[in-house]
């Protein structure tokens, strides 16, 4: 097992030495300013039989979850998923494909009261395959899912029952850190076949009140290290380079903390300016609503990529299969339609795409989107008083057929999408130095390995957006709307008229048969 | 009024109305975000530019149609410069609306041969009915394929009416091959060609002798051309598209759930039986009711008095019946109109036609307000608002029907001279 804890600080907040503490034995902070990331390596065999069972079946498995709960996502940790429980997984082949996945999941996600997700009993029913129209270099897993997740309570619990209660000596301990995991703004876990290690990661873009307290003492085996870093981040000399200082220290083997600097290039880079980005739905938002997405015209300002890299703004719609787009609307290629909305294109769209099935029908948790948006012409005259509008871009979205509720509505939630420049940077880059780098959040497999990101930040206290969606109204109990009326108001209507119009058919017949009306009258006639 | 006397001012004012609207609806498409061309349309053309590729109109989700129809908008997969392409691409919807001018000018024709109605009275039904009628060019010019089901349905009447049994089975299957429903005007003309209309009459009294009667020359030719030319056309598109044409243009209509909203009167409860919330399963005798009419109890009854009463009747049926309808579907039955309609009740009698008018437009109203605070408001209307609203409208269609049928069995549209 290995353990890494890195802190970083802003630039201008205060440190003073005595805030960490290295001794032969242990290392504690007290009341640190900043943010935090702890990354924990566990190998294979350290883990519970029914997670190894998974794990083993798996090429490559990616979990990625973020908070609903607006935050600073801090350079090197600047990447930011839609709020919710991402899986990237890549089964070892083929028919390996398990149920183990499916039960694993419903264990995270079912426990929650409200829970909307897709269950599966393999994962190829609800999972979605990546991209389908994406032209472009595209390395992600071959099978992803998402649902909503507000918070990430039953990992914490599986965590605890099934991984801390096997350690021996530091269960206690165990207990805790899973439990810190509770008020982390992302949480990531990562596998792969390769190294045989499974990786979690826990983000806290901002400390508690009072600054970060904690003590982090030497494991008492060998083969566990605790790897500290306090470090600070500021741009690179390369616009595609971060450059980063501070302390280092292994707890137990360095005797005092080592004084640091080092660059690397990185694919996800911080905005330098403020930019941020809000997300609506028109009101009422009816069965067809749109999506607004709200930049400030001061936020559109281009990144300090290379000059002669190429950007363009994007938006990611991680859209739960209430919600869908119709590909043939978003993919067309009229100019007028784009313009209207402030989007340039459709780059890539993966999942449910049938255009008439209701929700109930659908077993995939959803879609995938990629679009360009559209930015404001660039201002011919820079000194006039900048505009105070936000640009927006808009995107028409359908809803499903929800199955009844004795209130006749449904609450859906939808994640804010991310919204985020794309730049090409000179070949040769090599992403993969970073110690912080981060891949396989969805969009990052859609573009080259070399494109670099920068992203918006979500200005909101929620990033989730609830829509009400009308459904057949039926009460269990006895009131006005029970489903036998329907059914029986149905039949008897129908049944009615079906006799009159027969009951008139046969009033026809037997004052004038069946024949011909020419024959009748001639025969009446001789009568 | 003079305008009348002239069947060229009449087919030239309908032509002009749809030329006007096909390039105002080029010049709404071109400028505006807000497209006039229906997103029918646009899954038609697709499906051309899949055939043009070599590849299977199926390739186009949603492509639930004959490949017939792909095939016919080929034109429209041309690629070509600026005005070139906007030509090319309003080749379907060119198609669809002469298909429309050409079945009323058929429709008139045999008003005035067949019905003996002085040219006037003809084109005076006609254009209000469907040449002048706004819906009805509006539908054709925004690329609806409505239009080619109105000009089989009036030839095969003129197949029929002018005694060209062949003609009229080969007419048949094909209308069938492009959309199902017509398959139900087969049993009203089967059983109207008998011997007297087949010049063939031999009396016998026998019960054999009576079946026998019954098979006459021009039945069995009708029925013999529709099944040869709907088997040769689907064998044809089978061994071109295989399974996919099967299911999408036959299939898909018989195992499609229609759980969302519609004009239907079971649509409510196929919405909640497709979510499992019915305990009973009225829905699956659906066809029973209908058919029943359609294909058994209005044809036996009306098809020897008027035909094309009967065929008005039996569509109205199909659509009121039906367990999905949208507002497509009232053009089904429009066509048929201007037979029925002079000798009505509800003309002869103005209170009654006024009256099933505004009910039959405040059904509609109520319904379309009730969808609106669906769709657009998100308010739950499901029930009690489009229950009651859809059912309202059954009542009211039922009402007419039952006008219909009266005047069928008086002889309403019947052909007032007898061809030999």
């Amino acid at each position: 097992m290995k353990r890494r804890i890195t802190f970083i600080q802003h630039v201008d907040a205060g440190f003073d030495p005595q805030q960490a503490v290295l001794t032969a034995s242990s290392l504690s902070v007290r009341d640190l300013d900043a943010a935090r990331e702890d990354r924990i390596t566990v190998g294979l065999d350290e883990l519970p039989e029914e997670l190894r069972a998974v794990l083993e079946q798996s090429h490559e498995l990616h979990l990625r979850w973020a908070s609903e709960r607006s935050f600073d996502a801090v350079a090197p940790f600047s990447s930011r998923v839609s709020p919710g429980l991402h899986v990237h997984y890549t089964p070892l082949n083929s028919e390996s494909s398990s149920e183990a996945l499916c039960t694993l999941l419903r264990t995270v996600v079912a426990p929650n009261k409200d829970a909307q997700y897709k269950d599966c009993s393999k994962p190829e029913d609800s999972f979605i395959t990546t991209s389908l129209i994406s032209t472009r270099f595209a390395s992600s897993a071959s099978l992803q899912y998402y649902t909503h997740l507000p918070s990430p309570q039953s990992l914490v619990k599986y965590i605890q029952n099934n991984v801390c209660s096997q350690s021996r000596a530091d269960g206690p301990e165990c207990d805790t850190r899973a439990n810190a995991l509770l008020s982390a703004d992302s949480v990531d876990i990562d596998y792969d076949s390769i190294s045989h290690a499974l990786t979690l990661s826990g983000l806290w873009t901002s400390p508690p009140t009072g600054g970060w307290t904690d003590q982090f003492h030497k494991s008492a085996s060998a083969a566990d290290q605790i790897e500290f870093g306090l470090l600070g981040a500021e741009a690179g000399l390369e616009p595609e380079e971060i450059k980063m200082g501070g302390l280092l220290a292994v707890v137990g083997q360095d005797e005092k903390l080592k004084p640091t600097m080092f660059s690397f290039p990185s694919r996800h880079q911080p905005l330098t300016e403020p930019s941020s980005y809000t997300v609506s739905f028109a009101s009422p938002t009816g069965l067809h609503p749109t999506m607004f997405i709200s930049i400030p015209r001061s936020s559109l300002k281009r990144p300090l990529a290379p000059s002669d890299a190429t950007c363009a703004l994007h938006t990611y719609l991680t859209l739960p299969s209430t919600i869908f787009g119709d590909q043939y609307q978003l993919a067309t290629t009229d100019p007028l339609f784009l313009e209207s909305h402030n989007l340039v294109a459709l780059r890539a769209l993966a999942g449910e795409m049938d255009l008439e099935a209701p929700d109930w029908v659908v077993q995939r948790w959803g879609s995938n989107w990629l679009l360009e948006l559209a930015t404001p012409p660039e201002a011919e005259d820079a000194d006039r008083t900048p505009d105070p509008s936000n640009w927006t871009a808009t995107i028409p979205l359908h809803l499903r057929y929800l199955p009844p509720s004795e209130t006749g509505h449904r609450t859906v939630h939808i994640p804010w999408p991310v919204v985020f420049w794309a730049c090409t940077t000179e070949d040769g880059t090599k992403m993969g130095v970073n110690p912080f780098d981060r891949k396989n959040i969805g969009w990052d497999g859609l573009f080259g390995p070399r494109t670099m990101s920068y992203q918006l930040q979500p200005a909101g206290d929620h990033l989730v957006e609830e829509i009400d969606v009308p459904v057949l109204r039926i009460e269990a109990g006895d009131g006005y709307f029970q489903s036998k009326y329907i059914e029986f108001g149905t039949c008897a209507v129908i049944s009615l008229g079906f006799m009159w119009v027969l009951w008139r058919l046969v009033r026809v017949a037997w004052s004038s048969g069946v024949g011909n009306k020419r024959a009748e009258a001639a025969h009446n006639k001789r009568e | 009024m003079a305008l009348f006397n002239s069947p060229a001012r009449v087919f030239i004012a309908a032509t002009a109305l749809r030329l006007i609207l096909l390039v105002y609806g080029g010049w709404q498409d071109a400028h505006s975000a807000v497209k006039y061309t229906d997103i029918d349309y646009m899954v038609f053309t697709d499906a051309a530019r899949y055939v043009a590729k070599g590849e299977s109109p199926y390739a186009r989700d949603t492509y639930r149609y004959t490949p017939l129809l792909a095939w016919m908008l080929l034109p429209t997969a041309w690629e070509g410069a600026a005005p070139w392409s906007t030509l090319t691409f309003a080749f379907g919807k060119a198609l669809f609306a002469l298909s429309d001018v050409l079945a009323g000018w058929l429709i008139v024709q045999l008003l005035v041969r067949c019905y003996r109605f002085p040219v006037e009275r003809a084109l005076r039904y006609v254009a209000a009915v469907w040449l002048w009628n706004p819906m009805v060019a509006n539908i054709s010019t925004r690329g609806s394929s409505e239009g080619l089901l109105g000009v089989l349905v009036a030839a095969l009447l003129w197949a029929t009416l002018t005694k060209k049994p062949i003609l009229a089975g080969l007419i048949l299957g094909l209308a069938v091959h492009f959309k199902i429903y017509p398959f139900i005007y087969g049993v009203s003309i089967l059983w109207w060609w008998d011997a007297e209309r087949d010049g063939s009459a031999t009396v016998g009294s026998g019960l054999l002798s009576k079946a026998l009667e019954f098979i006459t020359p021009s039945r069995v030719k009708f029925t013999v051309a529709a099944l040869a030319s709907f088997v040769a056309l689907n064998l044809v598109m089978y061994l071109q598209y295989g399974q996919p044409f099967l299911h999408h243009t036959f299939f898909h209509h018989l195992t499609r759930i229609d759980h969302r909203h519609n004009f239907s009167p079971y649509s409510t409860l196929l919405y909640l039986s497709a979510a499992g919330g019915a305990e009973t399963r009225f829905e699956a005798l659906a066809f029973l009711p209908q058919l029943i009419l359609v294909v058994v109890a209005l044809p036996l009854v009306l098809a020897k008095k008027s035909l094309t009463t009967a065929m008005l009747a039996q569509t109205f049926t199909f659509v009121t019946f039906n367990k999905v309808c949208t507002s497509q579907y009232f053009l089904w039955y429009l066509i048929l109109l201007p037979f029925y309609l002079p000798s009505s009740s509800l003309i002869r009698k103005p209170t009654l036609g006024v009256s099933a008018a505004i009910l039959w437009i405040a059904g509609q109203a109520l319904w379309l307000h009730q969808g609106y605070n669906l769709e657009f408001l998100g308010l739950s209307s499901f029930v009690p608002g489009l229950f009651l609203a859809g059912l309202l409208f059954f009542v009211v269609n039922v009402w007419i029907l039952g006008i219909i049928v009266r005047d069928g069995g008086e002889g309403a549209g019947e052909i007032t001279v007898a061809l030999k």
